[in-house]
């Protein structure tokens, strides 16, 4: 069975990847508490990420990331929102050793150009501005009268 | 990879989904987080008043007043979102945000709202470019200190609110009991942590990260460098004549309980960085 693994980065069903994964993919949330150590979660911070989790009405499952995914996907696909988070960038490139791993990122406040340098914010801004101040439907109107 | 071997253990394991708790039973609900978590220590009690839900989210969002937020959201009691929560765990995307302020307002007047969303973003960029930056120095200390200069543990008097600097205690209670905090007084916490104990990014940076619902890697730990100056030209720091033009009522800003913050710019920098030039 496909799965979508709903991590820490993107609790929520709206979200690109799902038109991807398609009605049959099954979304699931996993609760690592070995990684919530290792980051040293307080009790309150946990209590709100199952929280968001638990108001998604989605399974939860409880251990190793890697391990529940593998187990569930059974060789099946998994999909993934994009996340900046190197751990879990580790979890997916692990497994996409065995298995079709797929993410797409979600969609970003501002287009830039390529090369643009990012070493302060408002080198960042000024580039950014425009696209960043363009509400998502005409952006999205511009793509598709360009393609 | 998994083995083979492991493989069977796992379907042995006969892997369940945890049962389903009833909705809106809080209770229950933290009770099933620790017993998830046996490693947390019993004195970890505190539970925020912010709920993990998209309609506490949705309610803040209907709330959302851009060209209020872009006049007042430097002070304290200033119409801020309370959205960030949401935001750090994807529960919210920030084109949705977006989309809602320029629904309500023209550019211009929401311009400072999505500015601060486009800074979560470059944030987020720079975490997916250099991950390793997030821990380490981005460029050295603009302070005149070498980053040995600098304590790397959190001192316990911070880390339980007892400084005895009473405005800052009360961030700190704040922060301890809600997981939330305005983003001027993270501002003044850093600095404090920084310049006026002499004490790493890192060790402030990892505190906030285990106490802030929102706190995310990036957006956290960049901005305490902003503070140290390990990013930025110049280190952060301020004054108590600050903190009680930016604070409301309810933020004790006496002389008397805050005196490490009192005194002209001029003074506290030459007291903060004695080895840098002085400010003229």
């Amino acid at each position: 069975m496909s799965v979508i693994w709903v991590h820490e980065d993107a609790i929520t069903l709206d979200h690109p990847i799902f038109q991807l994964a398609g009605p049959d993919a099954q979304p699931i949330f996993i609760w690592d508490t070995q990684e919530h150590d290792r980051r040293r979660y307080s009790l309150k911070r946990r209590v709100f990420i199952y929280e968001c989790a638990h108001d998604l009405d989605i399974p939860i499952y409880a251990g190793n990331s890697a391990e529940i995914l593998s187990t569930i996907a059974d060789g099946d696909s998994i999909f993934a929102a994009g996340s900046p988070d190197p751990d879990i960038r580790q979890v997916l490139a692990d497994l996409r050793e065995n298995q079709k791993v797929i993410t797409v990122d979600a969609p970003r406040l501002a287009q830039i150009p390529p090369n643009t340098d990012t070493r302060r914010f408002f080198r960042f801004w000024n580039r950014a501005r425009k696209s960043a101040l363009t509400p998502s439907f005409e952006t999205l109107m511009n793509t598709t009268q360009g393609s | 990879m998994v083995s083979l071997l492991d493989r069977v253990t796992l379907e042995k394991m006969r892997l369940r989904a945890l049962p389903r708790l009833a909705v809106c039973d809080r209770q229950a609900l933290v009770r099933r987080v620790r017993e998830l978590s046996p490693g947390l220590p019993e004195s970890d009690t505190a539970i925020s008043n912010i709920k993990g839900e998209r309609n506490q989210a949705q309610g803040h969002l209907a709330k959302l007043n851009p060209a209020k937020y872009g006049s007042t959201r430097n002070h304290l009691d200033g119409a801020v979102t309370r959205l960030s929560p949401f935001i750090r765990h994807g529960v919210m995307n920030v084109t949705e945000l977006r989309d809602q302020a320029l629904e309500q307002s023209d550019a211009k007047s929401a311009e400072k709202f999505i500015q601060q969303l486009a800074w979560r973003e470059y944030w987020q960029r720079l975490y997916q470019e250099y991950p390793q930056r997030i821990w380490q120095d981005v460029e050295p200390y603009k302070t005149g200190f070498a980053p040995g200069d600098y304590q790397d543990e959190l001192p316990i008097d911070i880390a339980e609110g007892r400084t005895g600097v009473a405005c800052l205690d009360g961030f700190i209670h704040e922060l301890l009991t809600t997981g939330y905090l305005h983003n001027h007084a993270r501002l003044y916490l850093a600095g404090y942590i920084c310049h006026w104990r002499r004490v790493k990014w890192q060790a402030g940076a990892a505190w906030f990260l285990t106490h802030l619902l929102d706190g995310d890697p990036a957006s956290n730990n960049l901005s305490w460098q902003w503070a140290a100056s390990t990013f930025s030209h110049k280190p952060y720091y301020f004054n108590l004549d600050n903190v009680a033009k930016f604070s409301g009522d309810n933020v004790d800003t006496r002389i008397e309980t805050n005196q490490a913050l009192a005194g002209t710019y001029e003074a506290l920098y030459a007291r903060l960085f004695p080895k840098l030039e002085p400010k003229s």
